[in-house]
């Protein structure tokens, strides 16, 4: 290892941390969910309206102020295992379907 | 020549395997798809001796291939973006020779993250830039372990397993 790497390890993780701080500070109390099926928004609603998205190939669920997407017809099942969501900021995507819930 | 390409051949064959083996290890609980990036072990070590031809020609190769067995068009586009990105970063900082193999590495994987972010904000939308931090310090991370490992590998290339 050199000097010039540890300078870039210290690079890397500042940014990571400034992008982080930035996110937790301006982040936070999550209003709005949006539902985007191939960047087009076929949902947009309050957090704490309970409401069932159907998609082609993703059901997503809001209830309780947090996001969660049931069921999935894809092989992977990567959404469905994602936590619920409810900061802002955050996100579950589907890479198979092209889906992303965000809550802005 | 035709050594050369025997060879690369076979790089290529083994950045599959890599490709194979990570597939069976998921890592997406931390961010959807996120892969250890053993493949760039192989590129890394091309690099090291001054082959960045060879890191390209082995590491666009092993992106189409592996694609066309097990991907899709989308995979091939994030691929190429981290692939290409990666590559170029690491082939320019190699030749600054101010670098380690494991700083390299490092550099390689975040630069990676970051070009396939960038292609996933136009696909998906803004919402994946949620995933930049952990997404910097995991490509940080997995690159500076990919690097470890090539390093121990080149030296035991140079001095023939001896030692």
């Amino acid at each position: 290892m050199k000097k010039a790497d540890f300078w870039l390890i210290a690079v890397v993780f500042a940014a990571a941390l400034v992008c982080w701080g930035a996110f937790v500070l301006f982040g936070t109390g999550g209003a709005t969910v949006t539902v985007k099926e191939k960047n087009e928004t076929v949902y947009q609603g309050a957090l704490h309206t309970d409401k069932t998205v159907t998609l082609s190939g993703n059901t997503v669920v809001i209830r309780d102020g947090k996001v969660s997407v049931s069921n999935a017809t894809c092989r992977n099942q990567l959404c469905v295992h994602h936590r619920p969501i409810a900061r802002k900021g955050e996100t579950i995507l589907c890479l198979p379907h092209q889906v992303a819930v965000l809550i802005e | 020549m035709a050594k050369k390409i025997s060879v690369y051949g076979l790089l290529t064959a083994l950045c599959l395997v890599f490709g194979y083996l990570e597939s069976l290890v998921s890592l997406s609980l931390i961010a959807p798809g996120i892969k250890l990036g053993l493949a760039n072990g192989v590129a890394l070590l091309l690099l090291a001796k001054k082959d960045w031809q060879g890191a390209f020609a082995v590491n666009l190769t092993r992106i189409l291939l592996s694609t066309l067995l097990f991907g899709t068009p989308m995979q091939l586009l994030f691929s190429l973006s981290g692939g290409i990105g990666s590559l170029t970063v690491m082939a320019f900082l190699c030749r600054t020779e101010k670098f380690s193999l494991t700083g390299l590495s490092i550099a390689g994987g975040v630069v990676h993250n970051l070009f396939q972010l960038a292609a996933a904000v136009p696909l998906i939308g803004r919402g994946v830039l949620y995933y930049l931090p952990v997404l910097l310090v995991c490509g940080g991370i997995s690159g500076g372990l990919i690097g470890f490992l090539a390093t121990i590998i080149f030296k035991k290339i140079e001095t023939n397993g001896k030692k």
